[in-house]
Formats: C-alpha cells, structure tokens, sequence
C-alpha cells in the first residue's frame, strides 16, 4: 500500500479542502482512520499478514477535539512541506521542528507540544488517516537491526536524486549491509542460486555465524533480527522474500516473548501497524527453532521461567491472551506455532538461541551444523 | 532448673521500665506525650466543673539533655480549671492508675489515671525532677506549689518544697515539666499539628501557647457553650466476660439477682427477664440474694443472659462536637477555602456506642496550614484523627479512620486519588471518634483498631462528607470546563483555519466565512457547558442553603444567571485558583 510522491500532497489537499467546505457550512468536520488495534485485526492465511477490519476511529471537530484537528493540520503541512523540498527527518527531529515554527510565531502557542509522545501521536494519527507509512511522508525511523551477509546478494538501491547505488554483499568481508525502512527503493539480485535465508534473533549469534565462515560454506543471506524486528527488518524480510522467492528461517529463543513479540510480527505484522503489514511481513518465515523437542534431542540447557519476575510473568499473561484473542494464533493454519506457545505455557521453561553452543562446546561450527541439519530435515514450524 | 525467688512489682515499677508503651519510645515523642497528657487533663477538668477552659501552654530549651541528642525541655500547662485539693495532687500526678475516670465508661479524655503519672515519671527518670505543680481551688485563699515525684518502689506520689504562693486567679492547675527531649514542631506528630488539632475538635477552648522565641499565639474560642459530657450508663450484659460478671455483683451485695440485673445493667427489663426464664434460666434463681449465688449459679444466668437478644446498648453516653461548632472551628485550621462538616447520628459498632463526626476542608493555595504541612495538588490530603477529641499523631497507617478513608472513592467527588490510597491534594480530612469505649491498639492510644464494622461506619461519614463537598467541586470544575472551551475557541479556531487555507491555497473571503462556522460550530459546545454550570451553581447553593456546604470566600455562588457574562465570572475566579495551584 506503499502510496507514491504525489498521491500524499493529493490525498493531503482534497481531506483539507473537505474540512474548509464543512466549516464554511458550519457543519463539523469529521477525520476517519483505520482503528489500529488487536480487535479490529483480521487474519487469512491466504493474505498471510493482519490486515484491518471495519473498525474505524472518527474524530469530530468539537471543542474538545480542536486542539487535536489543529496540531495534525499543523504538522501535516510541516510534512507536506518535507515532501516538496525532499527533506527527511525523524519523529524527534519532527518535534523540535514544531516547537521551533511555535517558537518563532508565538500565535501557535497553543499548539506547543510539552513532549515528543504528543508529536508521535499525531504523526501515527496523520498516517492512519492518509493510510500511509511514516517513511511516505519522509518521516524515518533509525534503521536498527537487519545487518545482512551474504556472498551471493547484490543489492542496488535508487536513490531520491535519480541515481542508483549498487552493493554487491560478497564485497565487503565481515561487514553488514544494513537495510533502509524504505525497501521500495531497492532491488534484489542473486549472483548465484541462493538455498535459504537465515534471520538470527541475537545480532551477536549472527555475527559470530559469519566470523565463523557460515557465509562462506553456504549459499544464504544471513540477517540479525535484533529482538523485535524494526521497520527496516520486517520490510527487507518481505523484499527477500518477494524478489528471490527463498526460504526464509527464523532461528531464535525458545520463549514466549521471541513467538509473540518477535516471530509473529515478522511473519505477519502487527496490529498497531494494520495499514502497513501487507509490506513490512514476510508470511513464508518459518520458525526453525529452537523447538521444544530440540530440548531433549541436543539435551539443551534450558531454564524455568521465573513468574516472580515481572517482565516474564507479563509475557505469558501476554502469550495466553494471544492464543485466546490473537487471530494469527487463532487460525488453523498456524497450528505449529500455538503448539509451542502451549507447550511453554504448560512446562514454564524456556531455552535460548545460544544453547546450541553446549552440544560439542569444542566445535564453534556446531550450532551452524545443527541448523543445516535441521534445514534439510525439515524440523521446522 | 535451680529454684529462683518470685517477687512482685508495683504498677510504678512496671510502666517505668515500660514508658515506650504508653507514648515515651523516643524523646520526640516524649514531648508531645508530656504535653498531650497535661492538656487533657486540664480539659477533662474544665469540662467536668463546666467552665469553659482557658489553656497557656510554654514550651522552651532550657539546656542540654541528659540522653544524647536531646534537649532539657521546659513544659508548662496552665488551666483555669477548678483546681485539685493539695492531698489530690500526689495521687493524680504520682500514682498509677489513680483515676476519677477509671472504667465508667465516659467519652472523658483519659480513661485510666497512667498517663500523666508516666509523664512524671519520665520527667524524674530523664532530669531527676519530677512535676512542678501550682493548684488552687476556688475555696482557697493561696494557691498550693509542690514538687511531685513517684515513689517508683510503691506506686505512690511524693510531695516536696510544700508552700503556698499568691496566684492571681480564682482557680485552676498550673504544671511545669522539666524533660529530656527534642522538639518537633512541624509535620504529623509535630506540636503544631497536636496544638491546631485540639483547637479543631474543641470550639469552646481558648488557647494561648508560646513555643521556643516564637511570639505568644491565640487561638480563641469560637463558642460559649461548655460541652455538656454525657454520664456513663450501665454496662451493657452482652459486653461482659463471666469474670466481670462475677465482679459486678459485689457492689449489688444483699440485693436479689433480679433487682441487681436491672438496676447494674443496661438494656435488662422484667420482660429480658421472662425470657431469660423462656431461655432455660431457674426462675427461683431471680429471687436468690447476690451474695448467696455460687458460681455456678452465676453461670448458669450468665448463659440464660447471652441465649437471650438485647436491644442494643443505649447511645446516650456518647457526645458529639455538632455541626455548627465544628463549622465555627474548622475556619481556624488555616485559610480554609471550603468545607463540609458532618456529625452521624451515634450507633453502635462492635457492640459499642459510638459518634463519628468528619470535616473536610480545602486549604487555600499557599496558605498556612495545620501544622505547616505543605498542602498540595500531588501530596497525600492531610488526615486529622481524634479519638475522644484527643489528636492521634502516630501510627497512621494501621489505624480505622485511615483506612475507612482509603476505602472511599474520593474521585466521584472530583479528589485525585491513586487506587487504594490516601487522595491528594490540599486538603485536610479531620476524622473525629467519640466512644466510652474505644477500642485502641496500643496502650499509648496512637491507633483505634480497624474493626469491620467501625471503619464502615466512618466510611459513611466520609462518603456523605464527600457528597456535600462534591457539590462545589463539580461547579468548580464545570466553571474550569467552560473556561476551557471558551479558550480552546479563541485560541485554535485562527490556527486551523489558517493551516487549512494554506495547504489548500484557499482565498481570504473562504478564510473569512471558514472562521465563522466553526465559531459557530464550537458555540453550541459552549452552550452546552454554559448550561452544565448552571445546573451545578444551583446544586450548590442549594447545598449551602441547607447548610451541607460553607464556602469561605463565597463569592463563587454569587448570583450566576443565565446570561453569557455570569460564567465568565466564575471562570475568572476558577482561573486565578488553578492557576496559584499551579504556582504552588
């Protein structure tokens, strides 16, 4: 749903002009977004990704909502403005530029905003309404996460002033290429037939994977996820996906928090970003493991869960919740999944990426041989 | 195990090696104990011959304390009571549990005759000085000046430098302690707070205190009327062990079982006494002569007794502040915005009559309070509790009136409050229990104990307190609601409009005509809120004219009519509040 250069300042215009004719007419304006949340989140697994519902939140203009309407009208022409000279800036860059143009006019003091989350709020509330990305309105967010290796990946980028730059990843040793949260600036080529795609939940692990010549022995894209998978991840996942039409694994922690949190929103987004999943999931990602009977195949170290500890006994709150309201764990089609979530929710243990470094702790090569291993056993969800 | 000799102590023996349970656990508390005992004495006193009390109260350094970190401090309490006969002194300030008070069951202040003979004995223990004491009755002629020490062996006061001194009024007890001790003047236990506190539930005191450099204050008395402290009535049967059943019938020696049960009881009639027969009670039994009954004899009435329903005991003996003294009172706690006061009627909980009265009041913004706490919007309210209009100053947390006050819902009545804790804000929540019997945690009487039934019944008090006051909130907030929207118009409706016409490039006469609908539009807002102020100006003043409700600075209920300039009015004066609110 990625919306061209032009279509926003349109989209822009005519939801403005609508307003000025409402309130010529004394009549209220009212401004509609997609209601961003778990309870208007679909899920088919044809489509492979939570998409929206009907649900819609309507903001009339009343006294109340005033000061609402006025700062995201405020903004949207900072941002209109962006597009039109091609500048890009971030949420925080954003709201020191509006404090600034408060500053400078001290007539739209009412609109100061007192912290950085009252911006944010109305930039996610801007993109709802024009149901674009931030990135479509030159709105970046720090691309984290997503550093790739591969010998076989050429990766040729266009860039906003016409020119294209070209990265060949077999070129630049043990370094990352690091994805844009722009992935339709990008193209994907393959300078060899490539077998599988392997994102690594720990950024460390995959570093040392390739340290350890993972990306020499094997013709594969290697990408540390970083915990939840940013914009930049999930959109790049999608593009390697789409482009190079590979398999694509997921090698992560045995917990609640990595299913949850971490796999579910690379493979099919999330419901605060309903209007953007179609391009920042990569439903083929399949979960490789660790998987409960992994435990007992490798005698893997685990550990159980400590529900006295807050973070840990919220995510298997959370993790419950999901199987009841989550419509990606609900579908028959992701009946893999829910059975790992059952099963940790029933043993309360959990068993990290890294315990795969205890089978033969003298062979640094032996996680990347159980992967392989599993890979071509099909051991996977 | 070798044999060891058993011996016996006295009272004496025991409370001085025990002080910290009955207020002395740290010379900061021993200041405050020292005083709180002598000016409920003085008050008791007054209150018992109906003259209305005038206290002085002198509290100063007068050197370097014995204990370390501490200070001599010089206590004075002068009342204009009715004075002690000279044999009554050593009794009263030197002997344990030597008490005009001891379990009659009246809402006096002290109850047991221990703690003014504590203070003595931390005085002698600390300064090797006991209590200086002036006393003189109305009948003579030169007031009597003694030093009174405990005689720690027997449990008995000793008198020394016996002499008459000139004294010029007609009667009254003048106590001077000398003690090791610090002084905390501010805060919960701090003196000020115990001094504001007793003026708060005690109208018709007059009160001069001088403390350290500090000029001399008065605090004056905002009503005549001498409170009138109900006699005790007789104990209620059902209130009763078998033992003091027991105990009771001594004093009702060669009268018949019948006579000694309905004159020593209460709540016991010829008809109770038909059903205590119904109940399995030997009717011959009735007629039997107290001293004949044996044992178990007593027992077998003392179970007819209890198979047997009562009414509940009689609510006579306990006494209530009342709702216009208190009202008269609240206003010298500091600049009082607005209050509500509310007396309940007396009941009975736990089996015990009891009066619960709550006052809760506003504190002007910046202003000096109780105690010079600093009130305001993100602390805790202040919390005032009173037991037998005695101030509570320790121990909160555990104590009734505290929680009945965690238990309301104070945002229905417009209070901030986190979930399950004090509200917040500048406000000041004075609690008062009235009981012959109330029930204390310790013997120190820091905390009344937390029993179902009281802390629901004081909850009452504070949800019907809360209403009354809810009234001005709600106005207060709706005038701010107004003000609100009012401001939200003017300051937004060129803001919009204009961002809109600059990104759709739109010509100055749509600008123009843009800019009246949506004044337009907001107006009916406004309107609306316009009309919600009414409604709530009208809720309150009803409540004020009922008297549910004062206002201090009433200009708030000033006439507000249904014109466009009456809510601009009070708007302003919300404003000026929210904003020195803000300031503080």
């Amino acid at each position: 749903m990625t919306k061209s250069d032009d279509e926003i300042p349109k989209l822009s215009k005519s939801l403005c002009l609508r307003m000025l004719t409402d309130l010529e007419n004394a009549k209220r304006p009212v401004l509609e977004a997609v209601k961003c949340s778990l309870d208007n989140s679909l899920y088919s697994p044809k489509v492979g990704y939570l998409t929206p519902g009907d649900k819609m939140v309507r903001t009339e203009l009343n006294v109340a909502s005033v000061q609402k309407m006025s700062r995201a009208i405020f903004l949207l022409e900072i941002l209109l403005r962006n597009l039109d000279t091609g500048a890009v800036n971030t949420k925080r860059e954003l709201y020191y530029i509006a404090k600034g143009e408060v500053k400078h006019d001290p007539s739209l003091k009412p609109l100061d905003f007192q912290d950085q989350t009252e911006s944010d709020s109305v930039i996610d509330f801007i993109c709802e309404m024009l149901e674009c990305y931030r990135e479509d309105l030159n709105c970046y967010a720090n691309d984290r996460g997503g550093q790739t290796y591969s010998n076989c990946l050429i990766v040729t980028e266009a860039l906003p002033d016409g020119g294209k730059a070209v990265v060949d990843l077999s070129s630049l040793g043990t370094s990352p290429f690091q994805p844009k949260n722009r992935p339709q600036s990008l193209t994907l080529k393959a300078k060899k037939k490539i077998d599988f795609c392997l994102v690594v939940e720990s950024e460390g692990t995959a570093n040392t994977f390739v340290t350890n010549g993972f990306c020499k022995r094997n013709n594969s894209i290697l990408l540390g996820a970083q915990g939840v998978p940013s914009n930049a991840v999930r959109g790049w996942c999608k593009l390697i996906q789409d482009q190079l039409k590979i398999p694509i694994y997921f090698f992560g922690d045995l917990d609640a928090y990595t299913m949850q949190n971490i796999y579910r929103t690379l493979k099919a987004g999330s419901a605060a970003s309903l209007i953007r999943n179609s391009d920042f999931s990569a439903p083929d990602v399949r979960f490789l493991g660790v998987l409960p009977e992994d435990i007992k195949r490798y005698d893997l170290n685990d550990y159980p869960v400590k529900e006295s500890d807050p973070s840990e006994a919220r995510s298997l709150k959370k993790a419950s919740d999901a199987l009841k309201n989550d419509p990606f764990f609900k579908d028959k089609k992701n009946r893999g999944v829910v059975k790992i979530l059952e099963w940790l929710l029933k043993n309360k243990r959990r068993c990290e990426q890294q315990s795969f470094f205890t089978v033969a702790p003298r062979d640094p090569i032996m996680p990347e041989k159980i992967i392989l291993e599993k890979i071509k056993r099909g051991d996977f969800v | 195990m070798a044999r060891q000799k058993i011996t016996t102590s006295s009272t004496a023996e025991y409370f001085s090696k025990n002080l910290q349970q009955v207020g002395f656990s740290s010379p900061t508390k021993a200041v405050l104990t020292t005083l709180k005992e002598a000016v409920d004495n003085s008050l008791d006193a007054c209150e018992d011959a109906k003259i209305l009390p005038d206290l002085y109260i002198e509290i100063k350094k007068a050197g370097a304390g014995t204990i370390k970190n501490t200070d001599l401090i010089k206590i004075i309490v002068e009342d204009n009571g009715p004075g002690l006969e000279p044999d009554e002194v050593p009794k009263v300030f030197g002997e344990y549990l030597a008490s005009s008070k001891f379990g009659r069951g009246r809402c006096s202040r002290g109850q047991q005759g221990i703690g003014i003979s504590a203070a003595t004995t931390w005085a002698q223990l600390t300064s090797a000085k006991g209590v200086q004491v002036i006393t003189k009755t109305p009948k003579m002629k030169q007031a009597f000046s003694c030093l009174v020490l405990v005689d720690i062996k027997n449990n008995k006061g000793i008198i020394k430098d016996k002499k008459p001194v000139q004294w010029d009024r007609p009667s009254g007890v003048r106590v001077e302690f000398l003690i090791d001790g610090r002084l905390q003047l501010q805060g919960e236990g701090g003196l000020l707070t115990y001094l504001m506190g007793t003026s708060l539930v005690n109208p018709h005191l007059t009160l001069k205190f001088k403390i350290l450099d500090q000029a001399v204050q008065k605090v004056e008395r905002v009503t005549q009327e001498c409170p009138h402290v109900p006699d005790a009535t007789e104990p209620h049967p059902h209130t009763m062990k078998l033992g003091e059943f027991i105990g009771h019938s001594h004093l009702f020696g060669k009268s018949t079982a019948a006579t000694w049960l309905k004159r020593g009881f209460s709540r016991i009639s010829s008809k109770a006494l038909e059903d205590f027969v119904k109940n399995g009670l030997n009717k011959k039994l009735l007629e039997v002569t107290v001293d004949k009954l044996t044992d178990a004899q007593f027992k077998e009435i003392f179970a007819a007794i209890h198979k047997t329903e009562l009414m509940a005991p009689t609510t006579r003996s306990v006494m209530t502040i009342g709702e216009e003294a208190f009202s008269q009172s609240i206003r010298r706690l500091g600049e009082v915005d607005f209050f509500a006061v509310l007396t309940r009627r007396p009941t009975i909980c736990d089996f015990k009559p009891v009066a619960v009265e709550v006052a809760i009041a506003r504190l002007k913004s910046g202003a000096v309070n109780v105690g010079e706490l600093n009130a305001n919007e993100e602390t805790s309210v202040q919390v005032l509790r009173f037991a037998n209009r005695v101030p509570l100053q320790f121990d909160k947390s555990a104590c009734a009136m505290v929680k009945a006050i965690e238990t309301v819902n104070w945002r229905t009545y417009g209070i901030v409050q986190p979930k399950g804790s004090l509200p917040q804000g500048p406000y000041v929540i004075a609690v008062s229990l009235v009981s012959p019997f109330i029930k204390f945690k310790n013997a120190s009487k820091e905390t009344v104990d937390a029993s179902d039934e009281l802390v629901e019944e004081i909850r009452r008090a504070l949800i019907q307190a809360g209403q009354r006051l809810s009234r001005h909130i709600r106005q207060e907030n709706r005038a701010a609601d107004l003000e609100e929207k009012m401001r939200h118009i003017e300051q937004f409706c060129p803001i919009l409009v204009d961002c809109l016409c600059r990104i759709t490039q739109a010509p100055e006469s749509r600008k123009k005509k843009a800019t009246e609908g949506l004044v337009k539009l907001l107006g009916r807002d406004v309107n609306v809120a316009k009309l919600q102020l009414q409604e709530a100006t009208q809720e309150a003043k009803k409540a004020k004219a009922a008297g549910k409700l004062q206002v201090v600075d009433d200009e708030s209920l000033a006439d507000v009519e249904a014109d466009d300039s009456a809510p601009k009015t009070i708007a302003k004066k919300s404003a000026k509040v929210k904003t020195d609110e803000k300031i503080a």
